[in-house]
Order: C-alpha cells, then structure tokens, then sequence
C-alpha cells in the first residue's frame, strides 16, 4: 500500500508539473492566434460611431471583461485563476464561465464515449479470445476478419451508415439531438428514456469503430501468451480448463489496459465527427466552434481540459498496473 | 492407482511433425522400457527428439505434431497414446509429473506459487487443500527452501535454481510416481545444478518414483541415471546400463559422444568432436541408418536398412557394425 501510495504522491506531483506547463504553452499560443474577437467588436462600434468610452463600456457589458496590462500580467491572472478552477469568461457566449461550458459539453461527451468505448472493450477483447484460440477455424476468420473490417471504416462512415439503416431506410432510431425537447429534463422516465433512444447511434458508432482495433489487439496478445511456456505447464499439470483459460486471459489483457486508459484520456476530445453527425453539442463540437469563433479563453479551456483527462488517465493506467501486475508492483519507482 | 513406482512401456513410437513437406518424423519406432524404481536418461543433441519424446509420455505433443504409432503403457494407467480430453488432463500432475528446462518460465507471471499450487489443487478435485499446502511446504523444505515464503512469491522473485525446486515440487505434490525432467539443469549454473542433481537422486529414492531425465549433457546422466538411453535422429541407437554403456559404448554415435567430452585431467585435446551435424527434421535419411553420414564403420547395407534394435544381454543397440552377422533384419519381426 506505502507502495502505491508513494507512486500516486510522485505522480500528482508530475501531472501537476505537467498540466502548468500544458497550460502555460497553450495561454500563449492562443493568446498569439491572429484575430481578436474583442477588439474587433470594439472597433466595429466604433466605426458604427460610438466614442470610445461607450464603446469600451459596451464591449465590457457584453463580454464581461476586457483584456488589459501586458501579456504577463494576463498570464499571471490567468494562472492564478486556473488554481481556483477559474478559467475566464467565454467570448462567444458572454458572461458564462468557461468551465461551466466544459461542464456543460461533457455532460454530452463523456456518457456515451465512455459506453461506447467500455462496450467495443469488453466485447473486442472477449472476441478476440476466441479469435485468437480459434485462429484456424472460420470462426476465429471471421472474427478477426470483421475486426479488420470495421477497424478499417472511417468512423464518420460508419456513423452516416448507421443513420441510412436505422434511421432512413428503418426508421428505428431518432438521428440526430441528443434528446427529444418535448420532455421535461430531470429523472423522468420520459426523458431518461428519450435520452437512452437518442444514444444508440452514436454509442454503437464509438462501440464498433473502436471494437475492431481491440478485437485484433487482444488477439495478437493472447496468440503471444499461448506460445509462452507457463500455459504448457498448466496444460501438463493438468489443469482444468477454465483455469488455463484464466491464466491466459489475464496475462493477455494487461497490455491492453494501456491502450484502454490512453483511449479514456483522449475520449474527451476525439469525438468531433459523431457529435457533429448525430448533432450532440459535446466537447469536440464545442472545441471546433471556439477555434472557429477564436473565442481564447473556451479554446484554452478545452485544450487544458483534454491534457488533463490525458495526464489523469496515465495516472490511473500506472496505478491499475500496480495493483494487477505483482512485476510492476515490486519494481522500483520510475523517475 | 499406481501409488508406487510404475512401469513404463514405450514400444514403437512413432511422432511426425506436419510440415511443408508432408509429415516428418521427430521420433521414429522408438521402444524403450522404464524400469518401476528406476531412472532412466535421454541423451541427445538439439533435434534428436528427446524432448518430444518427453512430451509423448504425457500425450503433450503439441500441434503441428502427432502420436502416429505406437503405444505407451503406464502401470497402473493404461495406454496414455490413447488417452483423450479429462481422462488425460487428470492423468497428468496427478499420476505422471513433468519438470520443465529451468530456464523456461513455467509459472503464471502474475499469481503467486501458492495461488498457483491451489489452483492446481483445485484442478485435480483435491479437497484437504491445507494438507496439500502443508505437503508443498515439506518438499519445498526439503529441498532447502524456505516453504511458507516461496509460496508467497512470484516467479520474478525466485532464481533459478528455486524456480527449479519450485517446478520439481509441483510435479510431486500430487503425490505423481512418474516423473519426466526435460533438460532439468539446463541454464543453472554449476553449484545449483549438482544440488538439483542431488535433490532429485534423493526424492526419487525416498518417494519411490520412476524417473525419465532428458539431457544434452551426459554429465547428468551418468551422475543420476540407472540406465541410458542414447537418441539420434529421433532413433534410440543405444540403451543399457548407464556404467556399462558408458565404459565400453558399443554404438559408435554412443562412442564419439563420449569421446567429445573434455576431461578435468589429461591433455584437452583428447576430447574429439564428432564431426559433421545431426540431422534436421528435414535431413533425416528416409531409408538406412540416420547416423551413416558421420559414422567411421559405415558399411554398404547402412545406406538402404535401418538397422533393427538388438538385444546383447542388458544392452540394446541399433548398428549393423555391431550386429556383425549383418543380417538383413525384417521390419515385421520388430514389431511383433
């Protein structure tokens, strides 16, 4: 446990490192972005034929805030509010916080991705067993073959194939919003059901698409682990079955929580595709719009948001190896 | 069931390997009888087929390869050649144990000995899983190690020379009264491979085992072995007493083998290596003798039989130089 514990205090510690460095880099890239939403409304009232008092106060009402002093000082604020979780005020929607936007978008994001992805894992990887045991029967072909397949299909295909079928062609399934505006938000069986109707496409997009990559990962791994010799051993200790077969899924799955915790970090924003196509306002959507719209302190947000989910996902995948891999838990620490 | 040394009979087996090439063979008619209390060793190169020949004891010749003749009658068992599915499965660790080279790692990475040693408990339907760790213990203590800590540990926290024991008490702890080692000291170094030796003279005597030794080193067998059996070419050339065979080898393979050892004293020279390679799968003469290519006494009958094994007392060899009648043995006699 001191361990563990030891591990998780070096790693806080590092992430924290790296989220300011993140930070830093993206505050002066941003900031250094040609076109200034700002002062180009602020200019614009003032060609309109405003003085520049009133101006200056009507760009203040509508974007609560002007940016003012020299680059450093902005850094400075803006560091500083980054620990009290404050992260300014969004230019394209006046007078809402940045992170309540995030807050807002990933609320769309991280539900069904999360689905997605934990579905495409757990059924990827338990098919890849049988790929991988069954490799010289059709079965175990077709399996791997249908990996390769839908590995192989952009995901916006696969999403615009989807609302052809089950959408257009069946009307089945609603293609677009996240959820029917008739009914009331809030724990209403009505609007939960409204939301989970609305989810299928996009879940079973992010499920497929990434269902064939675990799939062919999970096969490659336990082809690996049958050639090791401990699974012969079992098999002439005579093992039982289910016990081998245990054996081999265990050892075969772990490089594979790597990819899964590397995949979980980036859920966040890698998503821009599906929501755009089934019209959920998500992180990736919102990102794209504050590029777009070069609302600074949204884009700023975002970009850190994704660092962080990054940085905490590695963490996380560390810690789990600590605790399922007695030859990482006894190493010593990395530096 | 056989709770005391078994029998072993090995009579005609063949094992081929499925290749490019049709099936070859990595054992041909190989007979060879172990003796209840006994221990037997395999001497061979690289590629002579003794590993796959250990494997056969437990029908564990693993694909692309197969039993395709031949038997091998276990007191008390049966013929396990014939053996199939659960029957085989709770055969094996239970009546007939299998020690792995030392340098293969033959435990789960990720579990501990114990978890390991219950899961095998559990395999098997033994139900006093106490006794039973309580019995590891013992074989791990007397094997000079420290039972109730190599149980709590990984595979990556043992050496070798415990990872060896460890395997040694895995094959035992079922309480197996055949025990096949392939290549048991093979990687450890000099020290730890004499107390391995050691260890597994003594248990074989105290538990009344019979014991199958797989080897390259002839060292090992003639410190362990009762008796010696000699392959090339995936044939059995010689087998007698180990003493006997090795003063006064009669095959020639059996002779240059011998003579390619370096003596502690004396001159280094006096070790010859036999020259020329052993056969691959591949190269394996399909007609005649296997070893003709690189035996001084090659005569012309060696390059179209194969020559039959022949009894001289204890011994048995397979040469027409020794068989110095040279008469032409008929296939079907060996057989029957």
């Amino acid at each position: 446990m001191t361990v563990i514990a030891r591990r998780l205090a070096g790693h806080l510690a590092r992430g924290i490192v790296m989220i300011l460095v993140v930070a830093t880099i993206s505050f002066f890239i941003v900031n250094n972005i040609p076109g200034d939403p700002v002062a180009a409304r602020y200019e614009k009232l003032l060609e309109g034929g405003m003085s520049p008092e009133a101006a200056l106060q009507a760009t203040k009402v509508m974007y609560g805030f002007l940016p003012s002093g020299s680059m450093w000082d902005q850094y400075l604020a803006y560091m500083g509010g980054l620990f009290r979780f404050d992260l300014g005020i969004s230019i394209t929607r006046p007078g809402q916080p940045v992170t309540d936007v995030l807050a807002e978008a990933a609320k769309w994001t991280v539900l069904p991705v999360l689905i997605g992805t934990l579905l495409s894992f757990l059924v990827g990887v338990i098919f890849g067993v049988y790929a991988a045991i069954k490799r010289t029967s059709k079965l175990g072909d077709t399996l791997a073959i249908s990996g390769s397949l839908l590995h192989g299909i952009p995901q916006y295909i696969l999403a615009m194939l989807l609302v052809v079928i089950f959408s257009t062609l069946i009307p089945l399934l609603p293609p677009d919003s996240p959820v029917d505006i008739l009914f009331e938000p809030g724990w209403n069986s009505g609007y939960l059901g409204s939301l989970a109707q609305h989810a299928v496409l996009p879940v079973a997009t992010y499920a497929l698409s990434a269902y064939g990559g675990w799939i062919l990962a999970m096969k490659s791994s336990v082809v690996t682990v049958l050639g090791d010799d401990f699974i012969l051993a079992a098999e002439l200790r005579g093992m039982k079955r289910s016990i081998v077969f245990r054996y081999i899924a265990r050892n075969a799955i772990l490089p594979l929580f790597t990819i899964l915790a590397l995949s979980l970090g980036l859920l966040l924003g890698g998503a821009v595709f599906i929501e755009k196509i089934f019209n959920y306002p998500g992180l990736g959507l919102l990102l794209i719009d504050s590029i777009n719209l070069r609302d600074y302190p949204l884009m700023g947000g975002a970009f850190l948001l994704i660092t962080a989910s990054v940085i905490v996902a590695n963490i996380v995948a560390d810690l789990f190896y600590t605790v399922i891999d007695p030859r990482v838990r006894g190493g010593e620490e990395a530096s | 069931m056989a709770k005391q040394a078994p029998g072993v009979r090995i009579d005609g087996l063949t094992v081929v390997y499925k290749t490019p090439a049709g099936e070859l063979p990595a054992v041909r008619d190989v007979s060879l009888e172990l003796k209840p209390g006994t221990i037997t060793g395999i001497v061979g190169e690289s590629g002579s087929g003794k590993s796959t020949m250990a494997l056969s004891l437990l029908n564990a010749v693993q694909p692309p390869g197969r039993i395709q003749h031949g038997s091998v009658e276990i007191d008390g068992l049966g013929d396990v050649a014939k053996f199939r599915g659960e029957e085989l499965r709770k055969a094996r660790g239970r009546h007939i144990g299998y020690v792995f080279q030392a340098a293969q790692n033959s435990l789960n990475p990720l579990k501990t000995v114990g978890k390991q040693l219950l899961d095998l408990g559990r395999s098997h339907g033994v139900e006093d899983l106490r006794a039973l760790v309580r019995e590891a213990k013992d074989l791990l203590g007397r094997m000079g190690l420290d039972g109730a800590r190599v149980l709590d540990s990984h595979q990556h926290e043992l050496s070798g020379g415990m990872r060896q024991r460890v395997g040694i008490m895995l094959a035992l702890v079922l309480n197996a009264h055949l025990v096949v080692l392939d290549e048991p000291t093979t990687a450890l170094d000099m020290i730890t491979q004499s107390n391995i030796l050691k260890i597994v003279r003594e248990v074989h005597a105290e538990r009344g085992l019979t014991t199958l030794v797989i080897t390259h080193d002839i060292g090992v067998v003639a410190e362990v072995a009762d008796r010696l059996a000699v392959m090339y070419g995936g044939r059995l050339v010689e087998q007698g007493p180990t003493r006997e065979v090795l003063a006064d080898p009669q095959h020639p393979y059996t002779r240059g083998l011998i003579r390619a050892i370096p003596r502690l004293v004396g001159d280094i020279n006096e070790a010859q290596a036999l020259p020329g390679r052993p056969p691959t799968l591949a190269t394996v003469p399909k007609e005649g003798c296997v070893f003709r290519e690189r035996c001084p006494l090659r005569m012309d009958v060696c390059d179209t039989v194969d020559p039959a094994a022949q009894a001289y007392g204890e011994r048995i060899v397979a040469c027409h130089a020794v068989d110095s009648a040279v008469k032409v043995p008929s296939r079907e006699g060996e057989h029957a």
